[in-house]
């Protein structure tokens, strides 16, 4: 767990990055540069000897013709002092050494090498011929120890390796100093981030340099700034839209009760006084059909015509009043009413079966509750039968201790929820249920029936009856 | 037997004393003998039926170093590798760092199987080594000459006195030869001016050439053999006695017939074109029969 957390710090990569760019890119730069060293040392020193026994053997000429090689060996003699050279033999043309210096080897004479890299024995023996006038005159041996050439790259293989082991010393401490500086502000932005999430949009980060990261710094102040304006203003505008929101429900519910009160108003009107005069109609009409009894028929004719209009008038003002207010539910309860509104659909609908349950004790809800579970029961059958063509509907209305929960559903086509529709049945629904402090909740989808559930709370006298 | 005292050769003018005259004769016989026995060795030598010279094993042929190593072998090369091929034997040139070293060689050691050396240098070796003559140069006598720049106002040898001369090392032919005729014009080389030593006859002759010294003392092969813009650039204002050409001698220990074969080879080169090609080189006509007699007078001249 805590190797995982490693490898996701970002200190620790950048860290580990650089320190493996490093030792990879110099041990391949002490390795070129030991191969370079190398070269170039065999080189110099095969340039050194081939130099060295070119003059040697084009001066010895003279010398070898004249044999003087008392002369010869002191010239020579200077040369043998020459570090590298191990040894300096001069054969004359019959093979004979008549100058032989240094460590010089005894016949026979070592195998020539066309370059230090092929040497094995540690002496890099080379030769040349002694020629005056395009004449042989004998032979230069000369043999140079590599024992000074491998000190030097030796040498210079642990300065390079020291150099390279310094420089990644060197680069693991900047590179940590740069990390923890570079990771330390990072932490900062993350704390900063983190509190602006919580809400905290006072934080101002320090900006400490330039760089990339003091430009995020700044970057993420303005950021915060603008960030805290603008949940200002969306907070103002939110507040202003609760503001609106409550203060239309309130008009919506003031509409509703209103509305509420003008049906019930008319209904009793429409009872009170149109229903009167009906019956008094219908009362005077009998009377002329019964005093004309025997009489003239057309007088019968008419009062029965008048008898006829007058039930019709009284069954299309008994509706109206049903419909603006239905009296069972003042007379009968919410239970009663709500089993007459439903066989009254199901007579209207006889392909659907609807199923009605009551559960607890409904009886005293109060007006408001009554009269707004009577009127979605009474939506939701008017949507069946427009929009659902189903064949089962389900109506379950029960209470708990202190809430009445109402369930209709239907299986129907369904409907898509998330198409805007033009109707206000539904908002008409939600806005009386959360008039009562309610909540309403709808479940439908495309082809699988419609399910809406309403919860509202019973207060005072509603919840202790 | 009547001796006269002179005989002077009216053509040449060159007049000899009575020991001269003596030595004359026994050079005729000398000559006599050399051709008999040429005559009798170029077709041996040419067969190859004589092996006594391969017996001798590796010849060495020394040369006195008048001019550069390289020079020399340069120049010799050709007549060495000719005997070599002829002789059937391998023939190595060889030297010495001077005129001092090469006559101690030649007196001391062992070392010089065929000596191809100066004049003078040869009357001593036959006296001290037993050195023996087989051939000599065919080529007209050599003499010395003494040249100073064409716009020098010098003109005399009286004129040089309190002049620097340059010449080759001491014991040169060349040397000895301008010592003795400036002292025959009244002029001691030692005291009235300063001989100024140069290694070599071309050393000498750019020494005043190049202004740094009046006058040069050279051979008159070497000034001949200068190239035109110099010697042109040069007048002569003395010519020396003159001196037999180059001498070439066998050592003692060499088989007679071993010398006879090479004395053959040399003085039948010019018959064959390879001979002459070798000639050619080195600017040589040829090789005749060796007259030790010719050499004789010299010895007076080293003694100076």
């Amino acid at each position: 767990m805590k190797s995982a957390s490693l490898f996701q710090s970002l200190r620790f990569r950048l860290i580990a990055s650089v320190v493996s760019i490093e030792i990879i890119m110099l041990s391949l730069l002490v390795w070129n540069n030991i191969s370079i060293i190398q070269t170039t040392h065999t080189d110099r020193l095969r340039d050194t000897a081939t130099s060295m026994i070119q003059q040697i053997a084009r001066t010895s000429g003279n010398y070898m013709v004249a044999v003087d090689y008392a002369t010869l060996e002191a010239y020579l003699g200077n040369i043998i002092d020459y570090q590298e050279l191990s040894y300096l033999v001069v054969l004359d043309r019959d093979e004979h050494a008549v100058i032989a210096l240094g460590k010089f080897p005894t016949q026979p004479w070592p195998v020539l090498e066309a370059h230090p890299a092929q040497v094995r024995d540690g002496v890099f023996d080379v030769s040349d011929v002694i020629t005056v006038a395009g004449q042989p005159m004998g032979r230069v041996l000369m043999g140079f120890s590599l024992s000074l050439m491998d000190e030097a790259i030796r040498k210079s293989r642990t300065r390079g390796i020291s150099i390279a082991v310094g420089e990644i010393v060197l680069t693991v401490i900047v590179t940590v100093l740069i990390g923890l500086g570079l990771t330390r502000r990072l932490g900062i932005l993350a704390a900063a981030a983190q509190e602006v999430g919580k809400g905290d949009y006072s934080i101002k980060i320090p900006v400490e340099a330039a760089d990339e990261v003091g430009r995020t710094a700044s970057a993420f102040n303005y950021m915060v700034t603008e960030v805290s304006n603008r949940t200002r203003q969306l907070e103002a505008a939110e507040a202003q839209s609760r503001t609106l929101l409550a203060e239309n429900r309130n008009l919506v519910h003031t509409s509703l009760n209103v509305q509420e009160e003008e049906r019930k108003y008319l209904a009793r009107e429409l009872h009170d006084e149109l229903g009167q005069c009906i019956t008094a109609i219908q009362a005077d009409a009998e009377s002329i059909r019964d005093l004309s009894r025997g009489g003239d028929t057309r007088i019968k004719t008419s009062a029965s015509a008048i008898l006829d209009v007058s039930s019709r008038i009284y069954e299309v003002v008994h509706s109206m009043m049903q419909r603006l207010r239905p009296g069972i539910l003042d007379d009968l309860g919410l239970v009663e009413a709500l089993k007459d509104a439903i066989a009254a659909w199901q007579e209207r609908n006889p392909d659907t079966q609807c199923l009605f349950n009551v559960s607890g004790d409904l009886a005293s809800l109060g007006e408001r509750i009554n009269i707004t579970v009577y009127r979605i029961v009474q939506e939701c059958l008017t949507n069946i039968t427009k929009h659902a063509q189903a064949g089962n509907v389900t109506i379950a209305l029960s209470r708990t201790t202190d809430r009445l929960l109402l369930d209709m559903k239907d299986d129907g086509q369904g409907m898509d929820v998330s198409v805007p529709r033009s109707g206000l049945g539904l908002i008409g629904m939600r806005e009386r249920v959360e008039s009562l402090g309610g909540e309403f909740s709808l479940d439908a989808r495309e082809g699988e029936g419609l399910s809406i559930m309403i919860s509202v709370p019973l207060v005072g006298e509603e919840a202790q009856a | 037997m009547n001796i006269p005292d002179d005989v002077c050769d009216k053509p040449s003018g060159i007049c000899m004393n009575i020991s001269q005259w003596y030595v004359a004769g026994i050079r005729s016989a000398y000559i006599a003998l050399s051709f008999s026995l040429l005559l009798c060795f170029p077709v041996i030598a040419t067969t190859g039926e004589n092996r006594d010279c391969q017996e001798s094993g590796p010849l060495v042929f020394g040369v006195l170093p008048f001019i550069s190593a390289e020079q020399l072998v340069f120049r010799f090369t050709p007549l060495v590798d000719y005997l070599s091929d002829k002789l059937k034997v391998p023939v190595r040139i060889e030297t010495a760092p001077d005129f001092v070293e090469f006559a101690r060689r030649t007196h001391e050691e062992t070392r010089y199987d065929i000596l191809f050396t100066a004049p003078h240098f040869f009357t001593r070796a036959s006296q001290k080594a037993g050195y023996r003559l087989i051939a000599s140069v065919d080529s007209p006598e050599m003499w010395a000459v003494i040249v100073v720049p064409k716009q020098s106002e010098i003109q005399t040898l009286q004129e040089l006195e309190g002049k620097r001369l340059a010449t080759v090392p001491p014991l040169g032919l060349a040397t000895l030869l301008a010592r003795k005729t400036l002292f025959e014009a009244g002029i001691d080389p030692d005291v009235d001016l300063d001989m100024v030593i140069t290694p070599t006859h071309d050393a000498s002759l750019l020494s005043s050439y190049h202004g740094v010294t009046d006058a040069s003392a050279l051979m008159q092969p070497p000034f001949e053999a200068a190239s035109k813009k110099v010697r042109d650039s040069m007048r002569v204002i003395a010519r020396t006695e003159s001196t037999p050409h180059i001498p070439i001698s066998v050592a003692p220990w060499l088989e007679e017939a071993c010398a006879a074969e090479i004395a053959a080879l040399l003085v039948n080169m010019g018959s064959t074109p390879e001979g002459k090609a070798v000639l050619q080189h080195n600017r040589f006509t040829g090789y005749r029969p060796g007259d030790p007699s010719v050499y004789e007078s010299l010895d007076d001249l080293l003694s100076r």
